[in-house]
């Protein structure tokens, strides 16, 4: 649990400007990544801290002040020459006053946090012929450690740059692109490691984890995600279909540094919707990973959707929680699963727990006592179309929950849409899609979205909060008692935490597609977010 | 994973390959195979606007041997995958080159068929959109009128003549959507009816969020509500602002005027 209050944090800020004055210097030391989540001046890891809660801890914006918040300042991002590279998926990091956002497809940005001044631009050299099958050509942001920044790109390497001029330290090719593998999250960084997954399923890669020397860029290991012939999980694969079996990588993980274990998710078999060609569970795809980070052997595994035919892939973030569950205190991880269900596994030994509805589906019973979901029959993609909800994009996606540990309460951004689902022949050909069908979602006025509060033991919801369409952005929770969400319509937005009222909104002109991240310059808390190109920060002076 | 398929890349890619013989064939020559699965999809993903023989409906028909927003193979290919942007004409995204490939061949295959007749008198019928249909009042085409309901300068190229006749006689039964980027396939004239301290509201909404509503209401006039101060908000579905015109036309009547709409081609544009 977090400890000291952010009023202290903010007394020890306001003694170390003084010490330093205006320089930026950036602590970004594996111990700084270990106190992530109790420095609410800084955001230095994707999810804000190895536990993954999007929790800022700040708390001088609150439920009676927020109406009073104003942009301070906001980024206008770069053009880039590729074609296709307008969507913006990135959580900015800050490490003392010093920003660093990507910008589509891979370029990496340093901004002065405290005005928005553009520190360096690093740009790779991405083909605009680069192959990016299954999802538009974005990236989600960088890892820090030791003062390097890390960036995956869009055609399958991994860039250390240096974090205070953006010049590369190496470059590492992590997977062949031309068969449809790339790069699009943001790298965890551990100590001396750094850890990313591959994207690709829709063109029937078979997908890994890795971890790469933050020094030398050299390869620590690898984990395959679908089994070979003879492996633990290869008899859930049939034939061949293991080679293209998917189950990509794509969404940054969790780390417990007790535990000493890396949790990672993975995504779809393949192909999508044709289950036909490759009976059985398909392990490990649509399960999360519980790993040794420093060999990447598999600990245990929990797979949320066993031979998965909606592409509903588990790339959601584990959120690592602590507390008394059924009167025992447990440590936990917590998942609300694109297929609509909220998990909560131990995550020691993977053992299920408890597995809830959260949103509506037709594809299910309910989740049986193991764990399994009991599917209903009739629900898979057929050649002439099936109906189900959700639709292939999920009751969430990959965009972030938020946890507050203080109240115990897990948000959630909520799609609610059907669709009707094909199944089709298809031959594997590299570097193409390889889906196996389709689908036709319930849009427009069909279809709506919501931020949901979850009481984070049981599941049950608290209150939710209706957006016009299903939203592709996440949440984040605050010490000051608020929630910030966005819509696809353009609104950045803050709930009041105890009862989902709206009690704020700034409309941004332009489709949200990220997270909200917080920190604070000169003790002065900050909120930011990206709507279209441009990124907006938040504060009350 | 397939967070959403853009496959602009693949079909870069796909169209690469074929390079340099693609100049003049984006489409390859199709085997009676190719079209069979063309024919599957395009009955899945494009027959209920275009109509399960390619005849149109709410989208235009096929069955003509140039297609304004296609009018070569590798627009056409385009147009199947992306879309077309602010129509309603999705992308079918999720679809894979060679089967792009089979439902542009198939659609360039109805493009050989005679087109449907269109009964009526266009001349006869643009008097009868000046005088008793009185259509002006709430349309625009070629520049002139009032914009309440949606301009028809080039009505012709993007409904068939059976949808425009269900149009003019029973306007409820199905109404235009547009395709946003974002949100999905929306009813662009929704009837929405508000209730607010101020008062009662009725209109067509032009946007929402999760905060607020605009709306136009009969008169052209723009409203903007904040949801908060809502007392009701009731959406329409299956209802249109346009008044049905089965008893004020008569048979011969509705020909002229489905005549004169299908005229509208958008030359004036």
């Amino acid at each position: 649990m977090r400890q000291g209050s952010p009023t202290v944090s903010f007394l020890s800020l306001f003694i170390i400007s003084f010490f330093v004055g205006t320089e930026l210097l950036a602590d970004t030391s594996y111990q700084a990544l270990l106190a992530d989540e109790e420095n609410g001046a800084d955001w230095l890891s994707y999810s804000g801290g190895y536990r993954s809660h999007r929790f800022s801890p700040l708390n001088q914006v609150t439920p009676e002040n927020v109406n009073q918040l104003k942009v301070l300042w906001a980024y206008q991002m770069q053009p880039t020459g590729i074609n296709g590279a307008g969507l913006q998926e990135t959580t900015p990091l800050v490490a003392d006053d010093i920003m660093y956002l990507t910008e589509s497809p891979s370029s990496v940005t340093a901004l002065d946090a405290r005005t928005g001044r553009m520190l360096w631009h690093f740009v790779p050299d991405i083909s605009n012929e680069v192959l990016n099958i299954g999802f538009p050509r974005i990236n989600r942001g960088v890892a820090l450690v030791d003062g390097s920044v890390y960036v995956a790109t869009l055609d399958g390497r991994l860039f250390a740059l240096d974090a205070g001029t953006g010049a590369v330290r190496w470059q590492t090719r992590v997977a062949d692109n031309a068969v449809g593998f790339s790069l699009t999250l943001a790298p965890l960084a551990l100590d001396g490691k750094i850890i990313v997954g591959v994207s690709g399923a829709e063109a029937g890669v078979r997908g890994f984890v890795d971890a790469y020397d933050a020094n030398s860029g050299n390869r620590l290991w690898r984990t395959f995600t679908v089994p070979a012939p003879g492996e633990p999980g290869s008899e859930t694969w049939q034939g061949d279909a293991w080679q293209t079996g998917g189950g990509s990588t794509w969404l940054t993980g969790s780390f417990d540094p007790e535990l000493d274990l890396l949790y990672w998710t993975t995504g779809n078999p393949a192909p999508d919707w044709n289950g036909d060609l490759r009976p059985g569970d398909n392990l490990f795809t649509c399960s999360v990973l519980a790993l040794n980070p420093d060999t990447g052997e598999l600990r245990w595994h929990f797979q949320y959707t066993p031979h998965d035919t909606h592409d509903w892939d588990a790339n959601q973030i584990p959120v690592l929680v602590d507390g008394e569950f059924n009167g025992q205190q447990r440590r936990l991880l917590a998942l609300a699963n694109r297929n609509a269900f909220y998990y909560l596994l131990d995550r020691e030994t993977g053992e299920f727990l408890l597995g809830e509805e959260y949103s509506y589906q037709t594809w299910a019973e309910r989740i049986g006592d193991d764990g399994r979901p009991i599917v209903l029959a009739n629900t898979d993609p057929t050649r002439e179309g099936n109906v189900v909800w959700p639709s292939l994009q999920g009751a969430t996606n990959w965009f972030s929950p938020s946890y507050n540990p203080r109240t115990e309460q897990f948000f959630v951004s909520n799609r609610r849409m059907g669709a009707m689902y094909f199944k089709a022949d298809v031959d594997y050909e590299p570097g193409t899609p390889f889906l196996g069908g389709g689908e036709q979602a319930f849009d427009g006025d069909n279809a709506s979205g919501a931020i949901v509060a979850l009481d984070v033991m049981s599941g049950a919801r608290q209150w939710e909060f209706e957006l016009q369409t299903p939203p592709w952005s996440g949440v984040m929770a605050t010490g000051g008692g608020l929630v910030f969400g966005s819509s696809n319509e353009g609104n950045f937005f803050a709930l009041d935490a105890r009862d989902g009222q709206a009690l704020w909104n700034f409309n941004t002109g332009a489709h949200i597609r990220t997270n909200p991240m917080g920190f604070a310059v000169d003790g002065k808390q900050r909120i930011a977010i990206l709507g279209g190109q441009t990124l907006f920060v938040f504060g009350l002076e | 994973m397939l967070t959403e398929l853009l496959p602009g890349a693949v079909l870069r890619r796909l169209l690469q390959g074929c390079l340099p013989a693609l100049l003049c064939l984006a489409i390859p020559p199709s085997t009676a195979q190719d079209l069979d699965n063309g024919e599957q999809l395009f009955r899945t993903l494009c027959a209920r606007c275009h109509g399960i023989l390619g005849e149109g409906g709410e989208g235009p028909s096929l069955k003509r041997a140039r297609l304004d927003h296609a009018p070569d193979d590798e627009t056409l290919l385009s147009v199947i995958s992306a879309g077309i942007p602010g129509t309603g004409m999705p992308g079918a995204r999720q679809l894979s080159g060679g089967d792009a490939r089979d439902v542009a061949a198939y659609v360039r295959s109805l493009g050989q068929l005679p087109e449907e007749p269109v009964p009526g008198d266009a001349l006869a019928g643009q008097q009868i959109y000046e005088t008793i249909g009185n259509c002006a009042s709430c349309h625009i085409a070629n520049g002139v009128g009032t914009g309440i309901g949606p301009e028809l300068t080039d009505v012709g190229l993007r409904r068939n003549a059976a949808y425009l006749r269900q149009s003019v006689l029973s306007p409820d039964a199905d109404q235009p959507r547009v395709v946003d980027r974002f949100r999905g396939t929306l009813n662009a004239f929704l009837t929405v009816r508000i209730v607010t301290e101020r008062g009662a509201y009725e209109g067509m909404r032009i946007n929402e969020d999760a905060f607020s509503v605009q709306m136009r209401d009969i008169t052209g006039r723009i409203y903007s509500f904040e949801k908060a101060d809502l007392i009701s908000y009731e959406k329409a579905f299956g209802h249109s602002f346009m008044p049905g015109y089965s008893a004020a036309l008569n048979e011969q009547q509705t020909d002229d005027l489905v005549s004169y709409l299908m005229s509208l081609k958008g030359e004036n544009r």
